[in-house]
């Protein structure tokens, strides 16, 4: 229906029906309502559904307003419960929405009927109930039983306490309370022969976009569900509100009822029907005497005159007394000293900086500021401690101008010069100046850095400053960096002293330090000299083909499989297992080898089998054990240009 | 002392080239398979060729006396055969890089192995019921085939060696490999562990005593070793002033239930020393066929470079041996009868 609406709207091309009229669409100028947006609310009620809908539009409305009886003028004739539609196959008209549990649990495998949880194996029920072979071959998995399911949420089933009287139902003779049937009951799919038309509370979502709500846009879904825009007025056949309406159907405004005669009369007969004609509710009988005459009656006891209740109201203490901390403290006349007095506190022996200045600047502070609530200057001396010392030298002392080195990196810059090389290769006297500075601030050298004969003061004073820097700079390398380099073993002074070019050309190879099993057995001392012995690891088919077994710390024995061609000895495999955990564990603990400082010897640990390591569930190592030192974390995740 | 086989009883002839391998069948060792320069392998029976044989032309399809097979699949020289206990296969090694797994029946290789970077220069069988290979190389490894399972790869690659390997020998569960690094490695399969000896020189050729206690070494040092493989020590040298080997792989050998050692040489000549005295027995100049007697200087009249006994091998069965030269012959050497 909501789609031949919409079509209807395209069918005819009309906007709010006046393209077309002579008037042609002529764009109001616009008027902002924001203020105004109360003022049109008299006129609300004029703006009908039906102004906007054309000729087509009334008839097909008027076409589809169906005439319906009242449902009581319907329910003559059929007596109780016969023309219930909630009968045995009520489920099975019962659209089946699938939520999203339902969607991703299908995905995960699930399949409707069947239970949750793990397979259960069980021997096949076939449906025609012929016996299975009960072998123990033939019991297969299959997914448990689908559980009962539980009777529908509390809400959905439109029943209420005893007694309960929901708004709808005010004013209205009291009604036949439904048999409940199947277990879903659908309010509105209750029978229509009930003694009153039942107002329903009107359903929250509702299907489909209203006439009001339609926005001419294509992507809305009118099937889509979902909560949309609820709205009262609709045009057609909804069958929840049930509105009076104006058109065909009798109003039905008070029931007539046809109460029999007998009912009127006040009779001691078992019935249900008050005599209002409301009936009671169902189970329940109307009763014949309110009180039970069988049982004696006693009257309350008689309070003796002037006696008083020996249990006291009792009264809650400082209820009206309290006092928050804030009002307290609003309250209080303390200020900082009083408190500190009051608390006992040995006053701090504070003086403000007023004491200190003279009274010229204090009064030029006041002026300044605008504040002259300044305590006033009082000029007087430094305190003892505080004042300037007469030890230290004068500034304008040479020994300023000399830089100051740490001890340890003047150390190492030497230490490097002897080993290696040190700057300033082309200038040795700058050179020695240079090692001069570096004994000096390593300690071993007590005077002055000498200054060039041609250098200026402050020539010489950025020299020095040089030097530190120098000093800084080419200090040996340690650990990580010094793992990563190795000095050249030619000297940089070739350039400087013109030995004879032949000879610093001429790279003597080293000799070759003579394997001293060698020479033993050269010199024919065949034994231990020359004997030695080293771990071989035969792989598991190896010793098999020679029906051996295999030699006991052998990494190859637990990774041998039968098909297992390709394990060749553990010194040319490219990594086995054993040495890929090798391997993992060092990078984790020391950190990769290039990293790893000069001092830190080979792994001498004999490549053993693995144990398990033993899990603790109740204490975490990693969590409880202290942080690790810097230099391990500098070594893992250390930056190759920080050191 | 027991006698020695002095006397040529045989000469197996036809091949083209350098013998550089020599094995008696196993068992009664009725025949002997050679292997040459020549790219063939050879399978002789001693018997019928008496030591008048010629080889015949070379253009000639008439065969040596006392051939009885060709086998020709090798594409550079035959540098090692061994065969196995049931004679039933044998394998070959040489040039190629490749191992040759052959039938001795249908004369066709039943596998070929390759893996090795270079030369090949000797295969041998071992483990229980020769069920594997195994393969010393040029290129400094020794690699394990496995004969039962259909697999190209080796079971085991052993390339502890810095150099050449010369030699491989099998005693029950250890390998033994000689390299030209000097070094003799023994590697125990049951003790997991490698000894390795070093011998000094380049180690040309090895021979496990029966009792697998002791190892003879031969070396460019023209000096024959006996070795203890317990702890390495030298039980016994063997050398001799006429006694050449510097250059070239030159086999020796034990014989006559390990009273004997035999070497070949680069100069044609054969030695024998007693194994427990270290004396010097017998002298044999291979292309002459005969013994030397006494102690003339014999340098003088070597004949070329083509002058080596290459290979010697003890039969097992009788007191026999042979030499095979340099110039495409082996002499079978026995007891006067």
């Amino acid at each position: 229906m909501h789609a031949r609406r919409l079509s209807s709207l395209l069918d005819s091309p009309s906007y709010f029906n006046t393209v077309g009229s002579k008037e042609g669409w002529a764009p109001k100028a616009f008027v902002s309502s924001r203020s105004n947006r109360n003022k049109d609310q008299s006129n609300a009620a004029a703006q009908r559904p039906e102004d906007f809908m054309d000729e087509e539009d009334l008839v097909q409305a008027a076409e589809t307003r169906l005439l319906e009886t009242a449902d009581s003028v319907a329910a003559i004739g059929i007596a109780g419960n016969a023309g219930r539609t909630n009968d045995g196959f009520f489920g099975l008209f019962v659209t089946e929405e699938e939520t999203m549990g339902v969607k991703v649990v299908q995905q995960m495998g699930w399949r409707r009927d069947q239970g949750v949880g793990r397979k259960v194996r069980r021997y096949a029920s076939l449906d025609d109930g012929t016996a299975t072979s009960k072998d123990a071959s033939s019991q297969h998995l299959f997914a448990p039983k689908d559980a009962r399911s539980m009777p529908s949420a509390r809400e959905e089933i439109h029943r209420k306490g005893l007694g309960y009287q929901s708004e709808a139902r005010l004013g209205r003779a009291e009604q036949d309370d439904t048999d409940p049937g199947p277990s879903l009951a659908f309010s509105f799919l209750e029978p229509r022969n009930s003694q009153a038309s039942k107002k329903v509370a009107p359903k929250k979502s509702s299907f489909g976009v209203g006439i009001l709500n339609d926005t001419g846009s294509d992507d809305d879904d009118p099937y889509e569900l979902g909560p949309k825009i609820t709205f009262n007025k609709t045009l057609g056949k909804e069958k929840k509100v049930k509105k009076p309406s104006k058109f065909v159907k009798p109003t039905v405004a008070e029931k007539l009822v046809y109460v029999p005669k007998k009912a009127m009369k006040p009779s001691t007969s078992l019935s249900r029907t008050f005599q209002d004609q409301h009936l009671s509710l169902k189970g329940f009988i109307l009763a014949i005497r309110t009180t039970d005459s069988s049982k004696p009656k006693y009257p309350p006891p008689q309070i003796p005159q002037g006696w008083k209740s020996s249990k006291t109201i009792a009264t809650e203490p400082g209820v009206q007394d309290f006092q928050s901390v804030a009002d307290a403290a609003k309250s209080s006349t303390l200020d900082a000293t009083a408190r500190a007095s009051l608390l006992g506190e040995t006053p701090l022996p504070s003086r403000s900086i007023f004491d200190f200045i003279p009274k010229e600047a204090r009064d030029r502070l006041a002026t300044l500021t605008g504040n002259s609530h300044l305590p006033q200057g009082l000029g007087q001396s430094v305190p003892n401690g505080n004042q300037l010392s007469d030890k230290a030298p004068p500034p304008k002392d040479l020994w300023s101008f000399v830089p100051v080195l740490d001890k340890t990196t003047a150390a190492g810059a030497l230490a490097k010069g002897a080993t290696g090389w040190m700057p300033y290769a082309e200038d040795p006297k700058k050179r020695a100046r240079y090692i001069g500075f570096l004994e000096l601030r390593a300690g071993s050298k007590q005077d002055l850095p000498e200054r060039g004969s041609d250098m200026s003061v402050s020539d010489w004073a950025k020299e020095l400053g040089e030097f530190a820097h120098a000093a800084q700079v080419f200090k040996p390398t340690s650990g990580i960096m010094a793992s990563r380099f190795t000095s050249s073993k030619s000297s940089s002074q070739s350039g400087v002293e013109n030995g004879p070019p032949g000879e610093n050309l001429l790279r003597h190879p080293t000799t070759k330090i003579e394997d001293p099993a060698d020479q033993a057995a050269k010199m024919g001392m065949y034994g231990p000299l020359t004997r030695s012995n080293l771990p071989f690891h035969p792989t598991r088919l190896l010793c098999k083909r020679f029906n051996v077994e295999p030699p006991p710390d052998n990494p190859h024995s637990a990774d041998f499989s039968p098909g297992d061609f390709d394990t060749k000895a553990k010194t040319e495999e490219a990594v086995s297992k054993s040495d890929l955990d090798k391997m993992m564990r060092e990078v984790s603990t020391r950190g990769p080898a290039t990293q790893r400082p000069a001092w830190m010897a080979y792994d001498s640990v004999p490549a053993q089998a693995t144990e398990h390591a033993t899990v603790d569930v109740e204490a975490n190592e990693a969590l409880s054990k202290e942080r690790a030192s810097e230099d391990v974390f500098k070594a893992i995740f250390g930056d190759d240009d920080e050191e | 002392m027991p006698p020695f086989p002095t006397t040529p009883v045989a000469k197996l002839t036809g091949h083209g080239g350098i013998v550089h391998a020599l094995a008696y069948s196993s068992g009664s060792a009725t025949y002997i398979l050679t292997g040459c320069s020549d790219r063939t392998i050879r399978l002789y029976n001693p018997a019928k060729a008496p030591p008048t044989s010629v080889a015949p032309a070379s253009a000639s399809h008439v065969y040596a006396p006392g051939l009885i097979s060709k086998y020709s699949a090798h594409g550079y020289e035959v540098l090692s055969i061994d065969v196995t206990r049931d004679n039933e296969k044998f394998v070959s090694t040489g040039g190629d890089k490749t191992v040759f797994y052959w039938d001795v029946q249908t004369a066709q290789t039943i596998r070929r192995w390759s893996g090795h970077n270079a030369r090949v220069n000797r295969g041998v069988f071992g483990g229980e019921g020769d069920s594997v290979i195994v393969s010393g190389s040029f290129d400094g490894s020794v690699k394990i085939w496995d004969i039962k399972q259909n697999n190209y790869k080796p079971i085991m690659t052993l390339d502890e060696a810095k150099d050449s390997i010369t030699d491989v020998a099998i005693f029950d569960a250890e390998i033994l490999a000689a390299s030209v690094d000097g070094r003799v490695r023994s590697y125990d399969l049951r003790m997991g562990v490698c000894s390795v000896d070093v011998v000094g020189y380049p180690v040309t050729s090895l021979a496990v005593t029966k009792k697998g206690t002791e190892v003879l070494v031969s070396s460019l040092d023209s000096t024959v070793r006996l070795m203890d493989r317990t702890n390495g020590q030298l039980l016994k040298a063997y050398r001799d002033e006429s006694f050449v080997n510097t250059e070239l792989r030159v086999r020796s050998t034990l014989g006559l239930n390990d009273s004997v050692v035999l070497s070949g040489s680069d100069d044609g000549m054969v030695f024998a020393w007693d194994l427990l005295e270290g004396e010097c027995l017998h002298k044999f100049r291979h292309s002459e066929m005969r013994e030397l007697k006494g102690a003339r200087n014999v340098n003088g009249e070597r004949k070329g470079k083509k002058d080596v006994v290459s290979a010697v091998a003890f039969c097992g069965a009788r007191r026999e041996w042979a030499s095979a030269g340099g110039d495409g012959n082996v002499v079978v050497w026995g007891m006067d009868t």
